[in-house]
């Protein structure tokens, strides 16, 4: 792989950051009126939607009610404009799936569905713009809706990707860094019990720097934990000062 | 791996437990530990040469502390669920801790035992109304559950037809059930909402500020025009003036009280009272 330097001798990323800096995430809940729950984050250039319907009643077949807890049913869309090359199909291709997919298993693990039998959770993301770390934007988003929802959850889930390169763990991977071919991980992590929601890593990693690795994106999840923590303390200060509190 | 593991486990700088008390009217997000003021589980008075002494002497030994919306129980300590204020109730007598919750905003309603509600009648299957009510299932409403209905006395309700009543079961396990009559078999306010009018949404918070005994919201409204009013707990309001206009009017200005400061509030209503 020539040209492209990943981490100079400095210790600089091709956007400038350092090894375990995370991009500059800016978010907002309630964005959308109508759904029940809703918001909107920017991580750097990537910047993703979350819309949460429910708990509400089963569509479509009854047959797939549970009987003991709610059906979290996610689907995962990116815009056809969110690419550098303009995608044919925004949902309903394999990588959609696939994605929609880990976000059940992860909300899974963080909802309450016991609280919920027989009724379903609808968490809808679509990715406005993808600039790597594409499925850690579409967790963050969704927690925060989730909560705009006031659906009971466990703990927050934060989320983020990480790789390696000579030797070092880079977290919050840009587009330039995953197309590069390393070996990138992302970790859903619920941070107050540092329980791991979910860990997906499809590409080849001595397992002597696995350690190193998640460490640096289990840290740079707490970090987004921190940031996405200001952001509802805020909302809900700015909800109750308008409810006159 | 399990290296790993602890290694995230050990340095998470998560929420230490904090005293419920200390964290009374601020903002408390899910998956922080709340712990009790009191967490003996009933010794019994004899137990108090075994213990220090408390400082608050008034105490009894055994409290029943309640969890209300927003918390939940995990070993002895509260766990919080939703995003949003802590509150606590003090008991009014007796042996009770009072009760803590979290005041949180939603706009879905979760059918509670014991709240009014205003549904809509989606189905009539036999002898039950199927009335939706705004949460993951309709409620059966049974035909004798009105005030002088008997077999041969059906109560004249339509699909489509508003209903305001109350829950008498209402949990996650069961189908939620709804009744028009109080205890004493007295309708009290409740059955079918009469003609015209206007029904709308807003979220729960607000339906819970309005009903407080404090409101002045509802004090200005009721200046302003006469109008007949119903709140049901699952966020649904019917408001019924004079003219449709009228109507209109009040129904816009309790929906865009969620966003509007007091001040704001009160120069809408002196500049409608003008007019």
């Amino acid at each position: 792989m020539a040209g492209l330097e990943l981490l100079s001798d400095q210790g600089y990323r091709v956007d400038g950051r350092r090894a375990g800096e995370l991009r500059k995430i800016q978010a907002r809940m309630g964005v959308f009126a109508q759904a029940d729950g809703s918001a909107y984050i920017e991580q750097g250039n990537t910047k993703a939607l979350a819309v949460v319907y429910g708990p509400h009643e089963i569509r479509g077949s009854r047959a797939r009610a549970l009987p003991d807890r709610a059906l979290v049913n996610c689907q995962y869309s990116s815009a056809t404009f969110s690419t550098g090359e303009r995608k044919r199909r925004p949902h309903g291709d394999r990588k959609s799936c696939e994605m929609g997919l880990q976000l059940r298993q992860t909300f899974e693990a963080a909802v309450l569905t016991q609280l919920h039998p027989r009724s379903q959770i609808d968490i809808y993301v679509q990715v406005l713009q993808a600039d790597g770390g594409t499925y850690a934007a579409c967790v963050n988003a969704a927690t925060l809706a989730v909560l705009d929802a006031g659906i009971p959850m466990r703990d927050f889930v934060c989320a983020c990707s990480a790789g390696f390169v000579d030797g070092t763990a880079l977290a919050d991977l840009s587009h330039v860094e995953e197309a590069a071919g390393g070996p990138q991980l992302a970790l859903a992590l619920l941070p107050s019990s540092g329980q791991i929601a979910l860990l997906e890593m499809d590409a080849r990693l001595h397992e002597d720097h696995l350690e190193q690795v998640l460490e640096a994106a289990a840290q740079a999840a707490r970090d987004v934990h921190t940031l996405l923590d200001r952001v509802v303390r805020q909302h809900v200060q700015e909800a109750s000062v308008l409810l006159g509190d | 791996m399990a290296e790993a593991a602890a290694v995230v486990a050990e340095s998470l700088a998560g929420y230490r437990a904090r005293a419920a008390r200390a964290v009374l009217e601020q903002v408390v997000l899910p998956g922080e530990e709340l712990l009790l003021p009191e967490q003996e589980d009933g010794e019994g008075p004899g137990g108090a040469g075994e213990r220090p002494l408390r400082l608050n002497a008034g105490a009894r030994s055994r409290r029943r502390v309640v969890c209300g919306p927003g918390l939940r129980r995990c070993g002895d300590r509260l766990l919080v669920t939703k995003c949003g204020r802590l509150r606590h109730k003090e008991p009014g007598s007796g042996n009770d801790g009072g009760v803590y919750w979290v005041d949180s905003q939603q706009k879905r309603y979760v059918p509670v035992k014991g709240d009014h509600v205003i549904g809509i009648v989606t189905a009539k299957s036999g002898d039950i109304f199927k009335v939706d009510v705004g949460g993951s299932e309709p409620a059966s409403l049974s035909y004798l559950a009105f005030e002088g209905a008997t077999k041969r006395n059906r109560p004249n309700v339509q699909v489509g037809d508003l209903i305001y009543g109350q829950f008498v079961v209402a949990n996650k396990d069961m189908e939620p059930e709804m009744v028009c009559i109080d205890s004493c078999g007295r309708a009290n306010g409740m059955g079918v909402i009469g003609q015209d009018g206007l029904l709308f949404k807003v979220t729960l918070g607000l339906i819970r500020r309005l009903l407080a005994s404090d409101c002045e919201i509802l004090q200005e409204v009721g200046k302003l025009y006469p109008l007949e009013i119903v709140f049901g707990m699952n966020g649904r309001i019917w408001v019924k003036a004079k003219t449709i206009q009228q109507t209109l009017i009040l129904a816009n200005i309790l929906e865009a009280c969620e966003h509007m400061t007091a001040d704001q509030r009160k120069q809408i209503f002196s500049r409608l009272a003008e007019s």
